[in-house]
């Protein structure tokens, strides 16, 4: 169900959760790789440990699995 | 390699700003506001009606009630404060989270929230007209109207503030930016709106700050050798312990007494502000069904607890690991004593502590985090501010008889004309800082009271509503009256108000919450037995005693409202005999 956008919606509040958890994922991800392989860590503290990158895996999971459990399908329209 | 604490000394002194955003960062934060941008426009089509634009159509499942309910109140000036409050006054700021939060929020899901639902008032001040008549109702909505308002401004001034500090942004241009925003999305979406970007921003907020501990707790080398640390560079093991500290004034660094933080904090701050601000009760009211409306709390309350692993863990952090050049011991200072020697104030530990951890995008999170603290602050404010100057305030007083689809036009345009005048507001602090502390002043003179007038209106069926009135008026008189005493009368005031010559300032919120709470309460009582009592038939569905509360569905032990409650409460106590 399309919870808490209203009736004759089709998006739940949880796909925009996942959405804009996964785009973030999206954008870490690839960016914390690079980061990594090129050598190209920021001067952070612990930088050697590469947050860039399993913080973006994280959200990219995350993301990924609410995007897919609350993804828009027939039926889905929100009756209450 | 480590973040040279030098870099970031000469840095600030350089360009007194503490980093700047790379593409990626901007990337991030560009993202955040087309999404919010996008949810306003998307609900617009739900709410056409006063349900659905000030009440979300009353449809929120639980979970998302019980987020928004949290989220309403984790402002970014609140994540800010508290950070710098744990790195000033050590682990007694999670008071604050704790027994300043949970058990008023369990007991608002079990104890009040059946009241506030089967009234189906659409405002805490609307409940007070059911059960007190329109003088309390007038007394309570002109008060909250007017101070949310205020709150907003400030609120919105806070962010411009923090953008100039850490990232060198103009005032005006992140005043304008964030007033914007906010208000087209609460314009089109209502409360619905306003919902939806706070169930955001709690998920943001934590992927922006949790990084912060995780790692920080790594550098520290665990739990234990962190509290050694802090014990090593303060001098003395004070500041991790939550009620070790608390036999006297003068044996903690907050200088407050056990009592002034049950009762003053855990009992009437922590009780009036979570069951009776109607900032964080509205996102309650959302909820589909009395389950939910008594889980949502319950819920929030869960979160809550969780909250300052995030906030307290690094203020305490940020006391063991933020080093000088030389490697001696950064100190922070308070806001008046920053000077070349002390760059930073106790405020700017968490972007201090972003900065360490967070390099491009990961910092872009955590500034967008703040961003979205800021903008649902904003939003929960002008929501709350246009649904009481509709309801209880216009719809009340001006215009009782329009239209439901003049009602909502009103709330749309209330939202515009509320953030105008919050604009308004960000521009008067920003050229005088001291009208920020009396704007949050202000703010507390309502609570307490508020608290003692609508808990003996819901326990007690021989409240009348003269005493209602006259109650709620002697108590914020008494707290005005308290405060003038204390902020004119110095030190000997304060004493005698706190109830000790080694009380601080900090003690002295506490026990003028307490005072006006006993005020309002012993003005109601006394005056209540004077006046005509309301026939108990008038009592049912606001009353204890009066009513008989429908049965909220719950067919399971692991659907009732109360197995929950008591789960939190428990944990609660655990965490408390754990940090003692």
């Amino acid at each position: 169900m399309a919870e808490g956008t209203g009736r004759g919606e089709k998006l739940s509040i949880w796909f925009f959760v996942g959405g804009l958890t996964l785009l973030y994922g999206l954008v870490l991800l690839p960016y914390g790789a690079w980061v990594w392989f090129a050598h190209r860590e920021a001067p952070t503290v612990l930088n050697q440990l590469h947050p860039t990158f399993w913080w973006g895996l994280l959200m990219t999971l995350f993301g990924g699995f609410y995007t897919v459990r609350f993804r828009p399908r027939a039926g889905d329209v929100n009756k209450t | 390699m480590n973040l040279d604490a030098a870099l970031i000394v000469s840095t600030t002194l350089m360009n007194r700003q503490l980093t700047h955003l790379a593409p990626i960062d901007m990337l991030i934060l560009i993202l955040y506001f087309i999404v919010v941008i996008f949810i306003g426009f998307y609900v617009k089509g739900s709410t056409n009606t006063s349900e659905e634009f000030f009440l979300a159509g009353r449809e929120m499942t639980a979970w998302v009630a019980g987020l928004s309910f949290v989220s309403a109140n984790l402002g970014s000036l609140e994540l800010m404060g508290w950070a710098g409050a744990a790195y000033q006054y050590g682990m007694l700021a999670m008071h604050w989270y704790w027994i300043g939060a949970i058990p008023a929020m369990l007991f608002l899901g079990v104890v009040m929230m059946p009241f506030y639902y089967i009234s189906k008032t659409h405002s805490v001040p609307g409940y007070l007209e059911l059960r007190f008549g329109e003088g309390s109702r007038g007394l309570s909505a002109i008060s909250f109207g007017f101070m949310t308002i205020l709150m907003s401004g400030v609120n919105m001034y806070s962010m411009a503030l923090v953008m100039k500090v850490v990232l060198g942004w103009n005032i005006s241009f992140s005043i304008w930016v964030g007033a914007v925003t906010v208000a087209v999305y609460v314009m089109l979406g209502g409360l619905r709106s306003a919902i939806i970007n706070e169930v955001l921003q709690f998920v943001l907020i934590w992927a922006g700050a949790a990084l912060i501990p995780i790692l920080g707790l790594v550098e520290a080398g665990g739990w234990g050798n962190l509290k050694a640390q802090i014990a090593q560079n303060v001098g003395s093991s004070d500041y991790t312990h939550l009620w070790t500290t608390l036999g006297h004034f003068r044996d903690n660094p907050m200088g407050v007494h056990w009592t002034g933080i049950v009762f003053g904090l855990g009992f009437v701050i922590s009780f009036g502000y979570w069951t009776t601000d109607f900032l964080v009760v509205q996102r309650v009211l959302s909820a589909n069904n009395l389950r939910a409306a008594k889980m949502a709390p319950i819920i929030g309350a869960a979160f809550k607890m969780a909250v300052p692993f995030i906030v307290i863990v690094p203020g305490l952090l940020a006391l063991a690991v933020l080093k000088n050049p030389d490697g001696s011991v950064l100190h922070l200072v308070g806001e008046n004593a920053v000077n070349a020697q002390h760059p930073y104030s106790y405020n700017e530990v968490l972007p201090l502590m972003l900065i360490r951890y967070c390099g491009p995008g990961l910092l872009g999170l955590g500034i967008t985090a703040l961003v979205a603290g800021f903008m649902s602050g904003m939003a929960g404010n002008v929501s709350a501010f246009s649904t009481v100057w509709t309801y209880d305030i216009y719809g009340a007083f001006i215009n009782k008889k329009a239209s439901d689809k003049h009602y909502v036009s009103m709330g749309r345009w209330s939202t515009v004309v509320g953030m105008l005048i919050s604009i308004g507001t960000a521009y008067l602090v920003a050229n005088a800082a001291s009208i920020m502390d009396y704007v949050q002043a202000l703010f507390s003179f309502f609570i307490a009271p508020l608290f003692g007038t609508v808990v003996l209106g819901m326990l007690w069926k021989g409240a009348t509503r003269a005493g209602g009135f006259w109650g709620l008026l002697a108590g914020t008189v008494s707290s005005i009256g308290m405060w003038l005493y204390t902020t004119f009368g110095g030190a000997a005031a304060l004493s005698r108000i706190a109830l000790s010559v080694d009380a601080r300032p900090m003690a002295e919120n506490l026990y003028r919450a307490l005072w006006s709470w006993i005020v309002c309460v012993v003005v109601t009582v006394v005056v209540s037995y004077f006046t005509e009592v309301t026939p108990v038939a008038k009592l049912s569905g606001l009353v204890y005693g009066a009513t008989t509360l429908p049965d909220d569905g719950a067919a399971s032990l692991w659907q009732k409202p109360i197995f929950w409650a008591i789960v939190v409460i428990v944990i609660f106590f655990i965490l408390n005999i754990v940090f003692f």
